[in-house]
């Protein structure tokens, strides 16, 4: 945790009026968050898809259109179902007890190659079966005759006569360099791919991009977890960390999916101090685990802060902020369902909840900055769209307004997927690459 | 693909970031009464152990995590005193005022910086091997198929 997720797992959205302050996790490693996902892949729902062409004028990105660049990245990364088989103690337990309210739920495909199912995906593969960007497009990428530096911080796109010649920034650690020296690179075409977070200062710190969208409208699929305690021991980190997930609940928005967190965080999450604590934690083998995403509208904003990371703040959108004990009610009253003996939600210091106390408890009068909130999905900060009225890059991922300047990662996605967005990301990044080699490069500078 | 294909790029970072004496007691002070059982607190050398391991995690996981973290125990060690009406530092309580001073600060709407402060603590104490097997995590998944 401490060398591979960015600010050991530090990093926050910090919550504006009614919102929680959300944990933002990110990967900082060669692969980046990919090395450090669950390795969940969800195709872009068609409804969303539907929404971009409706809305925004996106045309070409229907589900026949993206059929090419999404089948690629499934061979290429391998995306193929958890077995039942594989399934956690502590998803199969959310799967029963969805099964009791007839909630119908549904395998994760996932981008592995001989998963063991040992759970620890999280923290990068220890077996390599998860074929995170390291390994699926980095080696071929290298092998093509690319150069790979880690360790090397891009401040600011260089440009010249409206067109992009390379970047400029500073190298962190490296052996013959010393940390802080000059990073210049001249190209003749520079494609961002620093993620939600990172592309939107970039382009901020280079006075590029419609200020009006540049780091706004972050969305984040604000997350929430439910832990379920039972009398026998679940032993939920035995099996694949994610493998079942249900979308009988998207008309509200609403997405609930398997997962589960090493002891030390789920250790965090048991609530008091002392002999109180520690009895509660010393039962976390008995503890199943499931979340709940809501598919957001919106409300992150990306700020250039002293340092070299950003400043993020989140206002969650009212009809976002009514669905939490929506969110926090289903995924409780499916453990009870599941032979519960009691719940702990995601409430600063909320001891357990037997079903009886939760159904009392009104959830609604819990206020934001007690509420417990986690995500790994920041997308949309320098959105997608046909306008640069309403949008920082155009269909083809292209800067609007700097020649030769594109990006392609998830920030250009132009509103939240309800759905883990790792294969979404790559489909969209490939159709930017795929449309830009068959486009003339331009004169070397 | 196999392992091979990994290369570990060393962040160059070696030991703790050098906690000052004054956070190594307020962390020690904390731990000491988060991690306490029944029978009083947890072993010194634990928590020593722990105080170290935290530098050494801060060191790696940088400057903003540092500060938050910094910024969490600092409000504790201010305000959590308040929430029992004493005036003092946290780490100049008594272990019985620091557990009641905990309680009410966790259940405040501060607690979301005893929160930061419990996670970055809680992330290294059940990284302990003996920690570990206290709660349960038998950690046979790292090995053997499921």
């Amino acid at each position: 945790m401490r060398h591979a997720w960015r600010d050991g797992a530090f990093t926050a959205a910090v919550g504006l009026g009614d919102s929680p302050t959300i944990n933002v996790t990110m990967g900082r490693c060669v692969g980046g968050s990919s090395v450090l996902t669950g390795g969940v892949c969800f195709r872009i729902p068609g409804a969303v898809l539907h929404e971009w062409q409706r809305d925004l004028g996106l045309e070409e990105y229907s589900e026949e259109g993206l059929e090419p660049y999404v089948s690629h990245v499934e061979r290429t990364i391998h995306v193929e179902e958890v077995p039942v088989a594989m399934r956690s103690r502590s998803t199969s337990l959310f799967v029963e007890g969805a099964e009791q309210l007839g909630v119908p739920m549904k395998p994760i495909r996932r981008n592995t190659k001989n998963c063991n199912g040992c759970g620890r995906c999280n923290f990068g593969c220890p077996h390599g079966a998860k074929m995170s960007v390291d390994l699926s497009y980095l080696p071929r990428a290298v092998t093509g005759g690319a150069s790979v530096w880690s360790h090397a911080l891009v401040e600011r796109v260089m440009t010249r006569n409206g067109r992009a010649v390379g970047v400029v920034g500073r190298i962190l650690n490296r052996d013959g360099a010393a940390p802080g020296d000059l990073l210049e690179v001249r190209a003749r075409r520079v494609v961002i791919a620093a993620g939600g977070w990172h592309t939107p200062l970039i382009l901020q710190r280079s006075g590029l991009g419609h200020p009006r969208w540049v780091g706004r409208q972050m969305t984040l699929h604000p997350g929430f977890r439910v832990l379920g305690r039972f009398a026998r021991p679940v032993r939920g980190w035995v099996g694949a960390l994610q493998s079942a997930y249900t979308d009988a609940f998207e008309r509200e928005r609403i997405t609930l999916m398997g997962l589960f967190v090493p002891p030390g965080v789920l250790g965090a999450t048991m609530p008091g101090v002392g002999a109180e604590h520690v009895a509660a934690a010393s039962h976390i083998d008995h503890l199943a685990m499931f979340g709940g995403i809501i598919h957001d509208s919106g409300g992150g904003s990306v700020y250039r802060g002293p340092g070299r990371e950003p400043v993020v703040t989140y206002r969650m959108a009212p009809e976002d902020r009514a669905k939490i004990p929506r969110v926090i009610a289903l995924l409780a009253e499916t453990f009870f369902a599941a032979g519960a003996e009691e719940v702990f939600i995601p409430v600063l210091g909320m001891r357990g909840l037997d079903a009886d106390a939760f159904r009392q408890m009104d959830f609604s009068r819990v206020p934001a900055s007690r509420i417990e909130c986690a995500s790994q999905h920041p997308l949309g900060s320098a959105r997608m769209g046909c306008s640069r009225e309403n949008s920082v890059v155009d269909p083809e991922g292209r800067v609007w307004g700097v020649q030769d300047l594109y990006i392609a990662d998830g920030s250009v996605l132009p509103t939240s997927l309800g759905v883990n967005p790792q294969l979404s990301i790559m489909t969209v990044a490939t159709r930017i690459a795929w449309r830009m080699r068959d486009r003339h490069l331009p004169p070397i500078d | 693909m196999s392992d091979s294909h990994r290369v570990f790029v060393s962040d160059g970072v070696r030991g703790g970031r050098g906690f000052s004496r004054g956070v190594r007691r307020a962390v020690f002070s904390l731990a000491e009464v988060l991690f306490a059982r029944e029978t009083g607190a947890p072993p010194a050398d634990r928590l020593l152990w722990l105080v170290d391991d935290l530098d050494d995690f801060f060191a790696h996981a940088g400057m903003r995590s540092w500060a938050v973290f910094l910024a969490c125990l600092t409000t504790i060690e201010l305000v959590a005193p308040l929430m029992i009406w004493r005036l003092c530092r946290f780490s100049n309580l008594s272990m019985a005022d620091r557990f009641n001073s905990l309680r009410r600060f966790e259940e405040s709407s501060l607690g979301l910086a005893f929160f930061g402060a419990k996670a970055a603590l809680c992330i290294v104490w059940y990284e302990h091997p003996e920690a570990a097997r206290e709660v349960g995590f038998d950690a046979l998944s790292l090995s053997e198929p499921a």
